[in-house]
């Protein structure tokens, strides 16, 4: 109760302006009054005070401490410092504030549980409650009368909501059932509803008498207050481009982590999952990647702490994305690529809360691909390879490894306070069985956040999580398949007309080309096993040094450990070659330090002038160490990785020490005038350890003006405008993502035999570069937030340009020089782009559909490569051999295009063929495009010259979308809920690295079913190539397919028990509902699914590599059934 | 007032931190070149760096030595589905973009590199000529090693003698002409032949001694047909090959089957180690799999696969034959002839993957110690250099005999082929036996192509009416040399021209 009051009494606003959480937690209060209702209670409770010098707050406090009273005041209106002396022996509440207020102009008035204090000066009192006070002497003629029941979106009876006539003084407030009546003039048009931390609502009058409203929480209200880095700042103060995604979108459907169920949810971030896998990671970009070969992924700070690990998506009460320099530039050398801000939730005062989330699905791969059946197999191979005889089974290897998986998720919350301490304690379940036999993750975490209010001027918080991450793995998206490939390249590729068995009873193997596993025998003799555990502990104290001057330190640190055993039976060939089973363990553990201070400074002057001004210290240190071992040939397959000492061949043991450590100053200045002109002043100067020892330091500021146009005299009249406001900053952010250690120079080690024993032995590898330094990138944003109807209708737009320049390239070197590479800052990357976000309430009444539309639209491009020469580069799996490049960096293009030739379908007899090496020449064959040869200067001359070869290799797609949307509808009727979003991405291509390995039509695996149309001399009219023994692998417009995709993310349907039933049961709240996901996709990409993302890992790949598909394990399709239950 | 005091206080005690800050990196497990040379061993440790680097896969334990093999008349493309990158350099179709030469041309440099940093380490010590000589001798052995490789394959190179420590001093440099290479490939084995030791404790052969820069200098001096001084080098090693510990092993398998080690006959060796690999592609050897039979129980690759012309034309009297060929192998426990091998119906090289040792299942990782140079090489050169400087006689024949006597022991059994040289055969007849005699006894064993160029035999190997690997495109005023790769043509323009016709 306390901490309302004081927060109510810090708020600067009038009464209604409150913050976020207050308006929640004000909506709880009056929901637990509501279940005790009495309208005497003010004449129930009584008093017992002697106070004697005791300040007006203390009086309050007793009153709340003492009774279920709450006390709403505006520290404009009430001198709470006032001394004053009260003695009462069993009096009620009235006694008390008599006495209180005896002598001053304050005056009180008490709805239920909820005591309203006022300034006697009734222009300044809120309508609804003025004229409730002055109900009586108002006389008011030709008036009918008008009554209804207000309820929150749970059903839950809402007291104290402002009923107004609108365009007038006539109004009420609704009783502890959530009842009005009130008298209104016969041509009353329009009531208005309005409430603290609800959306406000109006409705005609007409003929109706009798209104039931249900009110909905404004979460996304210009008066919300977001977390922006070091501070909080309400949405209308903001000049910069924030995405905020509250807490019941995280969770709105299971999902491994909080990342995943960001996808299709705010404008200008971007979500793929890097594999379908259990316990894979996510690939984030915010408004592109600003980089080529350092990582472009955002950073998340999780409560102020930069690069903790994120919690479950349950115990998280709102992300924000920071997406523009005035928004990033907080975070200086790191905020080049955007901050995802996560708050997780807070006790709040009152009594404890339980809350208990379950929910269970099943799950299916979301495609198989149409592969030949053993005898469509056995037609295109013998077309080949006439001598190969059928094995004799038929086996659909897609049923042997799919299975219907599942996950449990659970979460069991309490949380609470009192007006010293508030507590968050919740812990964690997810468990999920793979769609592919043998793969599981399961994950438990324990969240606990206290707050404590050590005195007036000092609180302190601490926040504890403990999560353990288990990960069963299967092998997929191989780098080099080998003997023992991926389970889903083998399950696509792998001869069908084998069986799982040999008659001898072990696994069969491939039998035209590499002698590869079964993907059976993959599935289920592998073993990758992964523990991982997480402990993070967040401190902080502040402190009020003097009026409006607060100091806040935190302390962080994060610790992850973990091992990985993995093991290759000798039941696979990959285990079986090296003897008798290949066994290795690797362990890891890493700790994160950060210690931040800083000063904030808050003021209003004269009324007009706003200014917060912020300035601190940051240090921040990580150490990382790594080691592992490997064995080969074990007498037994029974040990696993758990005796590498019994091996007959032991791998050099391996180990490792990375540390960094970063030193930043930084400040920010807000100045608002008026609530009409804002800004904002943000700089960082940022020194790390990971950077040349001349350019250890860096300043990156930034600077952004807004301009809230709605607060202008000339658009007061203008009704449907509810808000308007522009928005424009411009600044510098970094990057400093490169690997410490990488300016130095150095020597490696290199594995080396004398005399057939290892010895000492280095070379050096690479070159120091003294002025290496970090990427900056410089952006420019032009923001406009409209609201239409009183925010019925709020739309957010925003354009941008990022230039990113003294690009961490890795600058190919001369090879003579005996180095390969050099990171040098050399090179620019542009991305721009537009972003609109709108969200509209279609429907209000009783059915209600709110929906919120995002569309964002990025153009990625090289400005400057060193020297500007081409940088082509290959992402083909290892035993795709051949493949070479497969993709270019060149000036004016996107990062990441594929590179190859242009296929025009196949040879038919009589063609002229194109001469060229190791090229096709006869009917049937793959034809390819000849548009370019060399002069006899050696340089391309763009003209075809009659010759194939690598010259004729042109740019033929691009992964990059031309524009990802989100689409989310929120339905809801009576008790009823329903949730459709579809989220999509279009006109990126796809490289299907896995439609080339099966459709090469070379006779060494299987195919799609697309081989039946292959070309045959009775069958020319195709584009598909004959069966041809050692056909060259070739990246061609044959691979390259529409990776558009419309998805329907998730559909839900939920029912949420009315609170007649809820009282009987003696739960707060109970819904249940049943959901999917991913169950349909509308796309014409012929591979499994269109989300991919091959070869994509780590900071360089993950910014060249997109749009690559190979062998991935499929994403899911779930069913889901679950129930929230408060308590 | 008090108050405000501590409350500063408490400032800047927080705000002391920034300077506790430090922000110089000290690696921990890091190897630091300013740190690195302060006794001998640490010179020895960059020497050893480069012998680890030329054991890699991108070197002899495939790239580089499959490319010189394709490019020969002794070995052809087996499955046409191997990449196109090896097809075009047998074919001769190559390109400056070719995957090989990217894959080769870097590591030969980065071993040049790691030896530079070796003897600039080696000077840096101040030591005395005997101290440290012994150990410039050596690093610059493996500098003349790799540059005689490169100038063979490539033609003109830069040609680097100094440790970089900057790239950027050296990104606009030229080529370096192919007499000035053999200048200084000569003088570094001259050094080494006045410096190095006659032996290393255990006979290791992966390290030069004297006799090893004595036998490449032969074969140098051979190469650039100054045939006294090849004879006269080639002639000091057989004199001395006592001192070195010299002599043809008996059988001539033994001399492929890893388990064997290093042998009296090798003179210098790449040593692998079986069942191990390293990072980059360390101690990778993947010969016997590439050269292996595709479906066969130790599951080769079938990629390096002679024409049947190679297997046809060779005396099946020859020992050597049989130890250089696999014509029929256990598919299954069943020992099946070529002309049912699943994918390459052509008799395959034996000389990898028939004894890898201690190896993967399909021979990778072998434990083979690869001859690079051995004592049947130098009594050839001393044959061939010997005849074209003083004539024919029964000293160089002699030599020849002595490797046709070594080939007639068939596994302990002495068969009567081949026979001894005929008397009386002119100089150029002469001449082309020891060629063909190399052809035979060097077989697979990235000799065939430097013989082909050196004596301009190109358009007879596969053009000729005899041609074991026929190639109509073979074009000698380009295919002599390889390519050099485009991306250093591109970085550095001052390396243009490409070698001409490419």
């Amino acid at each position: 109760m306390k901490k309302l009051c004081r927060l109510l009494s810090f708020s600067r606003g009038s009464l209604f302006k409150i913050g976020l959480k207050m308006k929640l937690l004000t909506v709880l209060m009056f929901a637990v009054c509501a279940v005790s209702a009495a309208d005497s209670y003010s004449q129930a409770v009584n008093f017992s005070l002697k106070l004697k010098d005791a300040t007006v707050r203390t009086v309050f406090d007793q009153i709340e401490n003492n009774s279920e009273f709450i006390l709403i005041y505006n520290e404009k209106w009430v001198d709470v410092n006032r001394k004053v002396s009260i003695d009462i022996q069993n009096e009620t509440v009235e006694k008390v504030l008599d006495q209180t207020f005896e002598g001053t102009r304050n005056l009180y008035k008490i709805y239920d549980r909820q005591i309203v204090v006022l300034k006697d000066e009734k222009a300044e009192l809120p309508a609804g409650l003025q004229l409730q006070i002055n109900d009586a002497q108002v006389d008011q003629p030709q008036q009918k009368e008008v009554s209804g029941r207000i309820t929150d979106s749970g059903g839950l009876a809402l007291p104290g909501v402002s009923v107004i006539v609108k365009g007038t003084t006539t109004g009420t407030v609704t009783n502890s059932n959530g009842e009005f009546s009130l008298r209104v003039p016969q041509n009353a048009e329009i009531l208005q509803f309005s409430f603290v931390g609800m959306k406000p609502q109006e409705i005609a009058i007409g003929e109706r008498t009798s209104f039931s409203v249900t009110m909905e929480d404004e979460t996304f209200g210009i008066d919300e207050v977001v977390a922006i880095g070091y501070g909080t700042i309400k949405k209308s103060d903001i000049t910069g481009s924030v995405s905020s995604i509250s807490s019941d979108v995280i969770s709105a459907y299971p999902s491994i982590g909080a990342i995943q169920s960001l996808q299709g949810r705010a404008a200008g971030l971007q979500i793929s999952a890097n594999n379908g896998e259990p316990g894979a990671s996510q690939k984030v970009r915010i408004r592109g990647g600003t980089s080529i070969n350092a990582s472009s992924d955002p950073i998340f700070v999780i409560d102020g702490f930069v690069g903790a690990a994120l919690p479950p998506p349950e115990d998280i009460q709102s992300i924000e994305i920071l997406k523009d320099v005035s928004a990033t530039a907080i975070y200086g050398s790191r905020g080049a690529n955007g901050v995802i801000m996560v708050t997780t939730k807070r006790g709040r005062s009152g009594k404890a809360r339980i809350e208990l989330n379950t929910s269970y699905s099943v799950q299916n791969e979301i495609n198989r691909l149409d592969l030949l059946n053993a005898d469509q197999f056995m037609d295109y191979i013998r077309e080949a390879r006439p001598n190969i005889q059928p094995a004799g089974g038929n086996t659909d290897w897609q049923d042997e490894i799919f299975r219907t998986g599942a996950v449990q998720n659970y979460q069991l919350s309490v949380s609470g306070g009192n007006e010293a301490v508030n507590y968050y304690v919740s812990g964690t379940y997810f468990d999920q069985q793979g769609v592919i036999i043998n793969s599981a993750f399961n994950r438990f975490s324990i969240t606990s956040n206290i707050d404590i209010f050590a005195s007036e001027k000092f609180k302190m918080g601490v926040n504890l999580f403990a999560q353990r991450n288990t990960k069963d793995g299967v092998r997929t998206q191989e780098g080099s398949g080998g003997l023992t490939p991926g389970v889903i390249s083998s399950v696509f590729k792998f001869e069908p007309d084998q069986s799982i068995y040999r008659p001898n009873g072990t696994f069969t193997i491939g039998r035209l080309h590499d002698p590869i596993d079964n993907p059976y025998a993959i599935a289920t003799q592998l073993e990758d096993e992964e523990i991982s555990d997480r402990f993070q502990g967040n401190v902080f104290g502040e402190y009020q040094l003097m009026e409006h001057l607060r100091f806040r330190t935190t302390f962080g640190a994060t610790t992850n450990s973990g091992r990985r055993g993995r093991f290759s039976p000798s039941t696979l060939q990959e285990g079986r070659n090296v003897g008798g089973g290949d066994a290795s363990v690797d362990g890891w553990k890493s700790t994160l330090f950060l210690n931040e201070n800083y000063l904030t400074y808050e003021r209003t002057f004269d009324e007009i002038h706003n200014l917060t001004a912020m300035a601190g210290y940051s240090l921040q240190s990580s150490v990382s160490e790594s080691w592992g071992g490997r064995s080969q040939s074990f007498i037994t397959d029974g040990i696993s990785y758990w005796n590498l000492g019994s091996g007959a061949t032991l791998q050099s043991p391996n180990s490792s020490l990375v540390d960094w450590r970063t030193s930043s100053y930084y400040g920010r200045l807000n100045y608002a005038y008026m609530s009409r002109y804002l800004l904002t002043f943000t700089a960082r100067y940022d020194g790390s350890s990971n950077f040349s020892a001349n350019k250890k330091w860096a300043f990156f500021p930034s600077g952004a003006v807004g301009w809230n146009m709605k607060n202008e005299a000339f658009m007061q009249n203008v009704d449907w405008i509810s808000n308007l406001k522009w928005r424009l900053s411009y600044g510098f952010t970094g990057n400093q993502a490169i690997s410490p250690y990488e300016t130095l120079a150095r020597f490696s080690p290199v594995f080396t035999v004398i005399g057939g024993n290892t010895v000492n032995a280095a070379r050096p590898t690479t070159v120091s570069n003294q002025n290496l330094t970090w990427e900056t990138t410089s952006q420019l944003n032009l923001g406009l937030d409209v609201g239409f109807f009183n925010e019925r209708i709020a739309l957010t737009m925003d354009a941008y340009r990022m230039v990113t320049s003294d690009l961490l390239f890795s600058v190919q070197l001369p090879q003579y020089s005996g180095y390969t590479n050099q990171i040098r800052n050399i090179g620019e990357v542009e991305n721009k782009g537009l972003e609109a976000m709108i969200t509209s309430r279609n429907f209000t009444g009783e059915f209600q559909w709110k929906m919120d539309v995002n569309i964002s639209a990025n153009r990625n491009k090289i400005l400057t490569l060193p020297s500007g020469n081409d940088i082509q580069y290959g992402s083909g799996p290892g035993h795709m051999v051949g493949l070479g490049n497969t993709q270019i960096l060149r000036e004016g293009e996107s990062v990441g295009v594929f590179y190859g030739w242009i296929y025009d379908g196949v040879y038919q007899e009589g063609d002229t063929f194109i001469p060229g090496g190791g090229f096709e020449q006869t009917a049937g064959g793959e034809k390819f495009r000849d548009i370019d040869g060399r002069g006899t200067d050696g340089k391309l001359t763009g003209q075809p010259n009659g010759t194939i070869n690598n010259d004729d290799r042109t740019i033929i797609g691009s992964p990059h979308p031309d524009f990802i949307w989100g689409w989310n509808n929120d339905f809801k009727w009576k008790n009823f809920d329903l949730n459709l979003f579809f989220q999509g991405s279009q006109g990126n291509d796809i490289l299907s690295y896995t439609l080339m390995e099966l459709d090469l039509m070379a006779g060494i695996n299987n195919a799609t079913t697309n081989a039946l149309n292959r070309w045959t001399p009775q069958n020319t009219d195709t584009d598909v190539p004959k069966a041809l023994v050692g056909r060259t692998r070739r990246v061609s417009t044959r691979w390259i397919y529409d990776g558009s995709y419309v998805r329907l993310k998730n559909l839900s349907l939920g029912y949420n028990l009315p609170a007649t039933a809820l009282r009987n049961l003696g739960l707060s709240k109970l819904r249940v509902y049943v959901s999917a996901q991913n169950i349909f996709t509308i796309t014409n990409y012929p591979g499994f699914d269109p989300e991919v993302n091959y070869n994509t890992g780590g900071g360089t790949n993950g910014n060249r590599n997109l749009g690559l598909d190979y062998g991935s394990y499929p994403n899911a399709k779930s069913y889901t059934v679950g129930v929230n239950i408060g308590f | 007032m008090k108050k405000i005091i501590y409350k500063v206080l408490i400032l800047i005690l927080v705000f002391n931190f920034s300077s506790c800050v430090d922000l110089e990196e000290k690696p921990v497990g890091l190897l630091a070149p300013e740190s690195l040379f302060k006794t001998t061993r640490d010179v020895e440790i960059a020497i050893f760096g480069a012998y680890g680097w030329i054991a890699t896969e991108r070197l002899y334990g495939r790239q580089f030595v499959s490319a010189v093999m394709l490019r020969s008349d002794m070995v052809d493309i087996g499955d046409r589905g191997t990449p196109a990158e090896r097809q075009q350099v047998n074919d001769f179709n190559m390109d400056p973009n070719n995957g090989m030469i990217r894959a080769f041309w870097p590591y030969w440099y980065q071993t040049i590199s790691a030896v530079n940093a070796a003897i600039a380490g080696a000077q840096s010590l101040g030591l005395s000529e005997a101290e440290i000589n012994p150990l410039i001798a050596e690093a610059r052995f493996v500098r003349a090693f790799s540059y005689y490789h490169l100038v063979r394959v490539f033609g003109e190179v830069p040609y680097i003698d100094y440790f970089i420590t900057d790239p950027q001093a050296v990104a606009d440099i030229s080529k370096t002409p192919v007499d000035e290479i053999y200048i200084g490939i000569i003088a570094d084995l001259e050094f080494a032949k006045e410096w190095l030791p006659d032996s290393y404790s255990g006979n290791v052969k992966s390290r030069p001694t004297k006799g090893t820069a004595a036998s490449y200098l032969s074969s140098v001096y051979l190469t650039r047909e100054n045939f006294q001084s090849a004879y006269s080098e080639a002639k000091w090693v057989i004199d001395n090959r006592v001192r070195f510990g010299y002599s043809l092993e008996s059988d001539f398998q033994e001399l492929f089957r890893a388990t064997n080690g290093d042998r009296p006959e090798h003179i210098f060796t790449v040593d692998f180690l079986g069942s191990q690999s390293g990072g980059g592609g360390a101690n990778d050897d993947i010969m016997p799999p590439m050269s292996g039979i595709r479906g066969a129980d130790h599951q080769g690759w079938s990629v390096l696969v002679p024409s049947m012309q190679v297997f046809n034309t060779w005396d099946n009297r020859d020992y050597r034959k049989w130890v250089s060929f696999d014509d029929s192998i256990l598919v299954k426990g069943v020992m099946v002839p070529y002309t049912k091998f699943d994918n390459t119906q052509r008799p395959h090289i034996a000389k990898y993957s028939r004894f890898p040792g201690n190896a993967s299942g399909d021979g990778r990782y072998s434990d083979h110690n690869y001859s690079a140079f051995r004592y049947a090489e130098i009594l050839l050169i001393a044959a061939e250099a010997g005849a074209e400087a003083n004539g024919v006689n029964s000293e160089v024949e002699g030599y020849v005999n002595q490797i046709r006597a070594r080939a007639r022991n068939w596994a302990g059994k002495t068969v009567s082929f081949p026979e001894d040289v005929p008397a009386g055969l002119s100089k150029e007849q002469f001449v082309n036996l020891v060629l063909e005699e190399r052809r035979i006894e060097l077989a697979f064993e990235y000799k065939r192509w430097y013989d082909i160029k050196r004596k301009r035999l190109g358009d007879q190997a596969f053009k000729g009416p005899n041609a074991l690997e026929p190639h109509a495109n073979f074009d000698a005023s380009r295919d002599y040399l390889f390519p050099l790769p485009a991306t250093e043509l591109d970085i550095n323009p001052n390396l243009r021209p490409q070698n001409s016709g490419y």
